[in-house]
């Protein structure tokens, strides 16, 4: 009784000889494992004669011959496919007791023939398995690190009188560590950060989430920026990897007269664009987490009204083109003394950057944007354009509406099978004046459809008379929200498993189980949040063209 | 609203293929009908089945894990599934679920129809 010898990737043998008791309760029963090196002298032999191979008339110092003789084998059959050797055949003693005659061991030959092909197969056949499951766990830690990333990153912008703030954020497919937060200090002031941890992945984002943290808690006591970065480099020293390290500015807004008091830790130097041109505002200090006892230089920069600020990271500057050209910080520079503001000065900067790179590009590293521009008449305040409403939203079981919102669709259904259509037509109608391209509303469609029946069968477990509702917001032109509220209790949101067609098509999972994964595919965004009774989910699409990834707020 | 429901209707083409014409929408409350469907399209000698889903409106989860279903009960009796006409977004969703590497994914129905060898 035998087993061949697999061939393993490493192009080591890793052989097994396994004896089965026989019927008459025989002696051969131990199953023994052995990894064959390839430069065993038997590797060599066997490739260069084709045939059954007696072991007892082999003489080669071979550790593989001396396992195989240990384990009890007579007989030895190469498997070839292609000229390969792929496994050996291994054959105890005949059961009679007598050697192997010629016609078996003819018998053998012509088996293998066959039989080297196959098991070739076979290894190819797992060999794409295990890297379909390498595969699996590559995907899952990618979205376990965009899932920290956005976790942390603000969920609204601040309100700040006078001030219009905008912020964009685009993960890089490997997801790096970039983080940008708001945070609400004494005496109406505004903390304003940028960062990237070096490296990518969860280790980056996990630092990330760290910084975040200590910078959220020291800096509405420590006040100074540069005590601040102070607090949390020490913090971090102690902890972080040792290749890691984070480069953060950090700056103190006051929206009141326009000061900014800022320190940083080797971050990219923000913009000022006076009017005139694009100023860098300088202040020096080493990355947060490199060294114990780290000073922080602190600066002020005075933004005056009609006047704004860039604070973005490496994404932008150093990407590269097909001629491996940098996009560099005087073109970020000269992009900014162009004048724009806001949401048009990101957009400027993303469409000159999809100019420079082309169509084809990869993002390299994660992209983040802010800019804090304050408004010509000082800090007595935009007014809202007609149409858009209040922060606040109107009722708060559905969550707050982001500023710049206006709501295309606000509706309730019954949780019957089937409304999930009436749902995703209803959002049909309510975008339509968007005039969207069709890939975008099939998508749209798809998510809100595959959301309300989640909703109407999970949160709501099909009792109709709880209702869901559905809201459709666009938001400054740019992103369109549709949310999607149950009534279901307070039972938290069960772990979706992920979905997997081998597992599935193997019967280790349901058919089912699609929506989920269904949903997160099509959206650009998608939140979950509970409160009191309610469940939603929010799915955000972005409107403007060719970017799937990006966060904007 | 109109009630779209699934209509499916079966072709054999020779002994050894079958095309499945889905028409309108696949969700839950299709089981039936695309059961129905599949056993009147194969017999013993059934090798291939094609899906033929040009005039698929509406699919969601819920018809997705209704094709899985079919396809585990192909699998079992070693029959291969094709599928042909499908729109761009329902080709990215076999793409996304992986599904096209279970279903081979043709054009329209002749191409599919000679790579069952069935033209």
């Amino acid at each position: 009784m035998t087993r061949w010898a697999r061939k393993r990737p490493t192009r080591a043998h890793h052989g097994r000889a396994a004896k089965a008791e026989d019927q008459d309760g025989g002696s051969f029963v131990t199953v023994t494992d052995f990894d064959i090196s390839p430069s065993d002298p038997l590797v060599a032999y066997v490739q260069s004669n084709s045939g059954a191979v007696r072991l007892s008339s082999l003489e080669l110092d071979s550790p593989t011959v001396e396992a195989l003789k240990g384990a009890g084998i007579e007989l030895v059959i190469p498997l070839i496919s292609h000229g390969d050797l792929v496994g050996l055949l291994n054959l105890g003693p005949h059961r009679s007791g007598r050697e192997y005659s010629s016609d078996e061991r003819k018998l053998l030959d012509d088996l293998v023939g066959y039989v080297g092909p196959a098991v070739r197969v076979a290894q190819l056949v797992r060999q794409q398995e295990e890297e379909m499951r390498t595969r699996g766990r590559l995907e899952q830690e990618l979205r376990v690190a965009q899932l920290i990333q956005q976790q942390f990153l603000p969920k609204e912008l601040p309100h700040l009188p006078g001030w219009d703030i905008a912020a964009f954020y685009r993960p890089a497919q490997a997801v790096g560590g970039d983080f940008y937060d708001f945070i609400e200090l004494p005496d109406g002031k505004m903390g304003v950060v940028v960062g990237d941890v070096t490296d990518k992945g969860v280790p980056a984002a996990l630092v990330m989430a760290t910084t975040h943290s200590i910078l959220r808690s020291d800096a509405p006591r420590l006040v100074t920026p540069s005590a601040v970065l102070e607090r949390a480099n020490d913090l971090l020293v102690s902890d972080i990897p040792a290749h890691m390290f984070v480069t953060c500015l950090y700056g103190v807004l006051d929206p009141a007269n326009g000061t900014l008091t800022f320190a940083n830790a080797g971050h990219n130097l923000p913009y000022l664009n006076t009017g005139d041109e694009a100023v860098e505002i300088r202040a020096t200090g080493m990355p947060l987490g490199l060294m114990a006892g780290s000073r922080y230089e602190e600066r002020e920069a005075s933004v005056a009204p009609g006047q704004s600020l860039l604070l973005h990271s490496d994404g932008i500057a150093e990407a590269h083109n097909d001629d491996r050209e940098m996009f560099g910080f005087p073109r970020l520079r000269s992009i900014v003394a162009g004048g724009l503001e806001g949401n048009e000065l990101i957009d400027d900067i993303l469409s000159e950057l999809d100019q420079f790179t082309g169509a084809e590009w990869e993002q390299e590293d994660d992209i983040t944007l802010v800019s804090l521009c304050r408004g010509a008449g000082g800090s007595a305040g935009f007014g809202s354009p007609p149409g858009e409403i209040e922060k606040s939203a109107p009722d708060g079981s559905h969550g707050q509406l982001p500023r710049d919102a206006v709501v295309l669709a606000d509706f309730e259904l019954e949780s019957l099978p089937g409304n999930e259509r009436a749902a995703m037509e209803r959002v049909v109608e309510a975008v339509r004046e968007l005039d969207l391209p069709s890939r975008q509303l099939d998508r749209i469609k798809t998510a809100v459809s595959e959301a309300t029946m989640n909703a109407i069968e999970h949160g709501n477990e099909n009792r109709p008379h709880l209702p869901v509702r559905v809201s459709v917001l666009s938001i400054s032109d740019n992103e369109l929200l549709v949310r999607v509220t149950d009534s279901g209790g307070d039972r938290p949101i069960p772990e979706a498993e992920t979905p997997d067609i081998d597992a599935k098509l193997a019967g280790e999972q349901s058919p089912r189980g699609w929506g989920l994964f269904l949903i997160r595919n099509m959206v650009d965004d998608m939140r979950l949040s509970s409160e009191g009774t309610h469940h939603t989910i929010e799915l955000a699409f972005n409107l403007r063209k060719g970017h799937g990834d990006e966060h904007r707020i | 609203m109109t009630q779209n429901i699934l209509n499916a209707s079966v072709k054999k083409v020779n002994e050894r293929t079958s095309v499945i014409e889905v028409e309108g929408e696949v969700t839950q409350t299709s089981e039936k009908d695309l059961m129905d469907a599949y056993e009147e399209a194969v017999s013993k000698k059934t090798r291939t089945i094609i899906l033929n889903l040009t005039n698929l409106e509406y699919m969601n989860s819920s018809g997705i894990g209704l094709l899985v279903t079919l396809l585990v009960r192909a699998n079992r009796h070693h029959q291969k599934m094709l599928a042909c006409g499908l729109s761009e977004h329902y080709r990215q969703i076999f793409e996304l679920t992986r599904l096209d590497e279970a279903i081979e994914i043709h054009d329209d129905e002749t191409s599919a129809l000679a790579a069952a060898g069935a033209q």
